[in-house]
């Protein structure tokens, strides 16, 4: 219970530095943590990554598997992902089937992966109206210090970049590699008095009453956005949010997924 | 699945090229998670594992909670992209029976008096499974609880036999469990307490002693590099 | 060898007399029960490395405030107890169902430990010297690392307050209170958590003095 409860004095020191354009880990508004993305961590999955954004860690795992399409969409493969909160993760996780957190968490990212066309659904197909590939997302989160979203997002689409599909193993020829679209990335911005700070981190989300999240795919089009918190935020504000978000995600992009 | 292979043992060599008394490549990293008060990342073989503890913190629901000492909890979860076949996610009939003999080899070495009313909270997740993740996580556990500062008894090493081929083995892998003739998973606390024991196949009662015996061997032997570990870790600053 | 590293299980005497903190006495011998520095003194203690606050009698806190109630207030004190600050413990007289005008959740005070029972029920006071953290800056660091902050007769502490001009109430449970100029209390919480990730340097003190003196250099 009390790792919810802010310190009054660290809630008005954060505030205070919003107001001069600081933050309290010396970062800028627009700065984001250091990120490090390691793929292909897990061989027992087709595809693997772990993202770090700070102290943040999260684990994603693709496995991809032949099994029968939805009646209403026969000539497509499947998407299908999940996300756990587990208790490893932080205090305040606890054990149980996932809540809305670890749903929220799960829908936007698929929302990220789905609405980009990173895969295409078509090219998923084995046998129309029999056998499909599911395509299964997993995000695991090992250490929590905010912006669990971007991370995640992040994963999702390294993971996938590093996929294979397993023709092999189901007697269907050789493997091959997953072919990726687009490359949709996620970005969270919070605001704190009326400031707006890119990748909020766990001190920094325990106290903004609203978060934003942008998907941007390759053509800086919008994917997916999601806003989240009890508070609101004027449509100035989700315009400059927007300008912010998708200079990030251009710059994330380029040095983490697209290859030389 | 590739199907069993002909033979499991070639000229005393194993598939994987190790003797038959020797154990998989050991990796630890201890303290590699912020958020919790002690963790371990552990590797051997193909098994990937990571743990962390939580406490001693407060109890819920309150009704659980021991007036005199604390609660220990164990939480053993596969991560679904941890197997080949995809594994649901959450609890099963497995993890739940794993979880309960993995939180009893840890009961006796926790000093639990000091903590009345709480919880020492164990997590082990299996982020990548290939026979043995069972063994993996208590030895991950007890280097999380030291990281976390609990007081122990002492560490808890764990390590399986079995048999295949006829022959007694150490620290079986995915196709020396899948096709092997007996598995026992042991804990072991120095200088001789077992605080686990499970195993299932088929042993004469020769093969068991003989299978015991190189299971402690191989449980002492991890203990070592648990040692060595907390060593590094924690060496450079008991040196003041 | 005076001081050397145990970890959990290590046999330390065969004289249980000398069981101290961090060992447990087992077939009329001591051994370690946590990871940290032999200290082979009167007693055999281990000095933890690691671990959370246990509260004691008499040491001084810095709490925040998590619940109130009709006559007291829950509060946190980085330990896996919460203790209790009854009214009639604050420096002044309340009456009963008035607790939260004067200190909210999420407050911070200074406040003693008078009492903690078997079933680790811990009580506070404020009246012996507490009082009601309203400004300045908390950081939170182990509370194993705090007799390196503090220093051999406060030398450590002595030198930031006197480098920065800050105020600094450096408490058992592992939290900091800084008040002073901005600029200045933040260099001295960035001296102060690098005491913790170098706690086991030698000649730390020097590194801080050192680490002060550039920092508001290049500032000027």
């Amino acid at each position: 219970m009390s790792d919810n409860i802010v310190a009054e004095i660290k809630k008005e020191y954060i505030y205070d530095l919003a107001k001069r354009d600081e933050r309290a880990d010396g970062r800028a508004l627009d700065q984001y943590r250091n990120i490090s993305i390691e793929t292909g961590v897990i061989s027992k999955a087709e595809g693997s990554a772990r993202v770090q954004i700070g102290d943040t860690q999260v684990l994603v795992g693709v496995k991809i598997q032949p099994g029968e399409p939805f009646p209403d969409t026969p000539d497509k493969g499947v998407i299908i992902t999940n996300a756990e909160l587990i208790p490893l993760a932080s205090p305040t996780f606890e054990s149980g089937p996932p809540r809305e957190g670890a749903i929220e968490l799960a829908r936007v990212v698929d929302r990220g992966i789905r609405e980009s066309g990173a895969l295409d659904l078509a090219k998923l197909c084995i046998e129309e109206g029999v056998k499909v590939w599911m395509v299964f997302i997993d995000v695991h989160v090992l250490d929590y210090d905010g912006n669990l979203i971007d991370a995640a997002a992040l994963g999702a689409i390294a993971a996938l970049l590093n996929a294979k599909l397993p023709n092999e193993r189901y007697d269907m020829g050789k493997d091959a590699q997953l072919s990726v679209e687009d490359l949709p990335v996620a970005v969270t911005v919070a605001e704190i008095g009326g400031k707006l700070l890119v990748d909020p981190c766990l001190e920094e989300e325990q106290i903004t009453p609203t978060k934003l999240t942008m998907i941007f795919n390759k053509d800086d089009a919008v994917a997916g956005m999601q806003k989240s918190g009890t508070g609101m935020l004027t449509s100035e504000q989700v315009y400059q949010a927007i300008e912010m978000a998708s200079k990030k995600a251009k710059e994330i992009r380029k040095k983490f997924l697209e290859k030389g | 699945m590739k199907g069993k292979p002909e033979k499991l043992i070639v000229k005393g060599k194993r598939l994987d090229g190790r003797k038959l008394d020797e154990l998989r490549p050991v990796k630890i990293e201890i303290g590699v998670l912020k958020r919790a008060d002690g963790s371990c990342y552990l590797e051997i073989g193909n098994n990937k594992v990571m743990a962390a503890v939580y406490g001693p913190r407060e109890v819920h629901p309150r009704h659980v909670q021991e007036a005199t000492r604390a609660i220990v909890r164990y939480r053993y979860n596969m991560a679904s992209f941890s197997v080949e076949d995809r594994k649901r996610p959450g609890p099963d009939r497995r993890s739940i029976e794993i979880s309960k003999v993995s939180r009893e080899s840890f009961e006796p070495m926790v000093i639990k008096e000091c903590f009345p009313k709480a919880a020492v909270d164990i997590f082990v997740e299996i982020l990548q499974a290939d026979a043995g993740t069972r063994t993996a996580g208590i030895n991950a556990a007890s280097l999380a609880l030291a990281d976390a500062g609990i007081p122990m008894r002492g560490l808890v090493s764990s390590c399986a036999a079995g048999k295949v081929d006829g022959q007694i083995i150490l620290d079986p892998m995915k196709e020396e469990d899948n096709y092997g003739e007996a598995d026992m998973p042991i804990a072991m606390v120095a200088p001789d307490n077992v605080t686990l024991l499970q195993m299932d196949g088929h042993f004469t009662k020769d093969e068991f002693k003989q299978a015991f015996e190189l299971a402690k061997k191989g449980c002492a032997q991890i203990y070592e590099m648990q040692r060595q570990a907390l060593i590094a870790k924690y060496g450079a600053e008991g040196k003041q | 060898m005076s001081k050397d590293l145990a970890i959990p299980g290590d046999l330390l005497s065969d004289d249980v007399r000398l069981a101290g903190e961090g060992t447990y006495i087992e077939d009329e011998k001591v051994y370690a029960s946590v990871c940290g520095v032999v200290d082979r003194g009167e007693k055999i203690r281990v000095a933890p490395l690691t671990g959370k606050y246990m509260p004691c009698s008499g040491d001084v806190v810095i709490g925040k405030i998590i619940d109130v109630r009709f006559s007291s207030w829950t509060v946190d004190i980085n330990s896996p107890y919460e203790a209790r600050l009854h009214i009639s413990e604050y420096p002044k007289r309340i009456n009963p169902g008035e607790a939260n005008q004067h200190l909210g959740i999420g407050e911070l005070i200074i406040a003693k430990v008078t009492g903690v029972d078997a079933a680790m029920r811990v009580d506070l006071t404020m009246r012996d010297g507490g009082k009601a953290i309203r400004s300045g800056r908390l950081i939170e660091i182990s509370h194993t690392k705090i007799p390196r902050a503090i220093g051999r007769g406060g030398s450590m502490i002595n030198l930031i307050k006197n480098e920065t001009n800050c105020d600094i109430f450096v408490s058992q449970n592992g939290r900091i209170w800084i008040n002073g100029r901005e600029d200045m209390v933040t260099l001295a919480a960035d001296a102060l958590l690098k005491i913790e990730q170098e706690a086991h340097m030698f000649g730390l003190t020097d590194t801080i003095r050192e680490f002060i003196e550039n920092a508001k250099r290049d500032r000027k």
